[in-house]
């Protein structure tokens, strides 16, 4: 039969993988520009979330406009820089840290200390979010990645200053932790995004007072610093501890931390700041 | 074999031949998605247009595919709606495309959607299989709109995510019947399901 020939089976398939990828290419390349604004609209919304911001029914573009400054951090001196515009391409940080300049390996023979997140190469200029009040910094948004069971978990951990006593680096607390990207089993690693969980989260003490990170998951949660895990989860549980203890620790955003506790304990306690001199806030 | 009517194939699937209380077929799914309402929504929606197009599209060509790659003509044929849904979900409907997760991808292994294809579409017009795949469609969201239903409302005290039976964690009178969440409540439900429709259709009741 003409249908059964092996060279019509070879024309129909053929034939049907053209159609097929070119239906879905077109999809996929017609829909990127949307599917892009609306991953951006989304981590905007998971930085608000972490910082206690967000309410449903708030569009996330103008409140992230009117209250969050973008700040970008030197990593190697732990300084904030303006070199780059908001937005700059060198701070997309899945393009930096396949760019030696823009990034370094983290290893453990790397003097960088053990590579604790699993995360190979951290980029060395890290866009952080700030919301400020009469001049200091109220809250302290940090991007965190690390390696759970299956993927990176990427995601936002927001640092209260509020009630922080300078003399006591303790006294800072978490604000709020967020995962705006992974693929952990749904159900269980993937209950990282389970508002019950993330609300256990707020409140919490982040550093012992020499500065080392307290703040971690744990089975047997006994401290105010340890955080109840994530049943049937160990491996995920353990990947949001040890990116919570590289990016605060002393190769992540700890001395940033520690930098802006101090300038916030000198900045003077007084009239807020002129409408003028605020920074717009940036993407 | 009579050729069936319209009203025959979208009708049918709906109670006398669910795909999922009959046939038993697209239980994975319907474990996974219906913790609320809303996923559910989404899925039965998902479900309905990939069964639809899938089936079609196969019943247009069928007259040209081999039978010896007949079975991975339709798996190509699927898998491209599939992804072409789960491409418009993500940008139309992102959040919820981050809660279905990987439950859009795996639409392409759900049996009802192969089923119909290899079992209706291979032998009957474009325009009647279109009509079976949304009736089978809506069978499969009946029982998926039904189990999201009391499992939203008796898990979380909610539907849609609006509060109707206030919990007690939230400073209300209901106490939360956290089985209801997980999974295995799902199996209990579509048991009651077939259970009842039995009951009230006895000629469905395979014989020993």
């Amino acid at each position: 039969m003409q249908r059964d020939s092996i060279q019509n089976t070879f024309r129909v398939a053929i034939l049907l993988c053209l159609v097929c990828s070119v239906m879905v290419s077109v999809t996929a390349v017609g829909l990127r520009d949307t599917q892009q604004a609306q991953k951006e609209r989304f981590r905007q919304e998971n930085i608000l979330k972490a910082a206690g911001l967000w309410e449903p029914g708030l569009k996330a573009e103008s409140v992230f406009r009117e209250q969050i400054h973008t700040v970008v951090v030197d990593l190697e001196t732990d300084k904030s820089t303006d070199r780059f515009a908001a937005g700059a391409k060198e701070l997309d940080v899945k393009s930096a840290i396949r760019d030696r300049n823009l990034s370094r390996a983290v290893d453990g023979s790397d003097e960088t200390g053990t590579d604790l997140a699993s995360i190979v190469r951290r980029e060395t200029y890290a866009t952080i979010y700030e919301v400020r009040e009469d001049g200091r910094t109220k809250t302290l948004v940090l991007p965190i990645r690390g390696y759970g069971l299956w993927s990176t978990l990427w995601g936002f951990i927001a640092i209260d200053f509020s009630t922080a006593d300078p003399a006591h680096p303790s006294s800072l607390k978490v604000k709020g932790l967020t995962y705006f990207q992974h693929a952990e089993t749904p159900g269980l690693g993937g209950e990282v995004d389970n508002e019950l969980w993330k609300a256990k989260w707020p409140g919490r003490q982040i550093f012992e007072d020499d500065w080392s990170v307290a703040l971690e998951v744990s089975k047997t949660p006994s401290k105010d610093s340890q955080v109840d895990a994530i049943s049937g989860a160990t491996l995920t549980s353990n990947g949001v501890t040890n990116m919570l203890k590289y990016w605060l620790g002393p190769n992540g955003f700890g001395p940033y931390v520690q930098s802006v506790l101090a300038k916030n304990a000198s900045a003077p306690a007084s009239q807020p700041e002129s409408e003028t001199s605020i920074p717009k806030g940036e993407r | 074999m009579a050729e069936p009517t319209a009203k025959q194939v979208l009708v049918d699937p709906l109670v006398n031949n669910n795909p999922i209380t009959l046939q038993i077929l697209g239980l994975c799914s319907s474990l996974a998605v219906t913790t609320n309402m809303q996923t559910a929504v989404v899925m039965s929606i998902a479900v309905t247009a990939v069964t639809a197009c899938s089936s079609a599209a196969i019943a247009a060509i069928r007259n040209f595919i081999p039978s010896s790659i007949r079975i991975i003509v339709q798996m190509t044929v699927i898998a491209t709606m599939v992804i072409v849904v789960d491409q418009i979900l993500q940008a139309y409907a992102f959040a919820l495309s981050q809660k279905l997760s990987v439950f859009v991808g795996l639409i392409i292994t759900n049996c009802i959607v192969m089923g119909r294809a290899e079992a209706f579409a291979m032998k009957t017009g474009p325009w009647l299989s279109f009509l079976d795949g949304i009736g089978n469609g809506l069978g499969y969201s009946i029982i998926l709109l039904l189990v999201g239903f009391v499992r939203e409302l008796s898990g979380s005290g909610k539907l849609f995510g609006v509060t109707i039976l206030k919990p007690v964690t939230e400073g209300g009178w209901y106490v939360t019947n956290g089985m209801m969440l997980i999974s295995p409540s799902a199996f209990f439900l579509i048991g009651a399901i077939v259970w009842a429709v039995r009951t009230w259709k006895p000629e469905q009741i395979e014989k020993e």
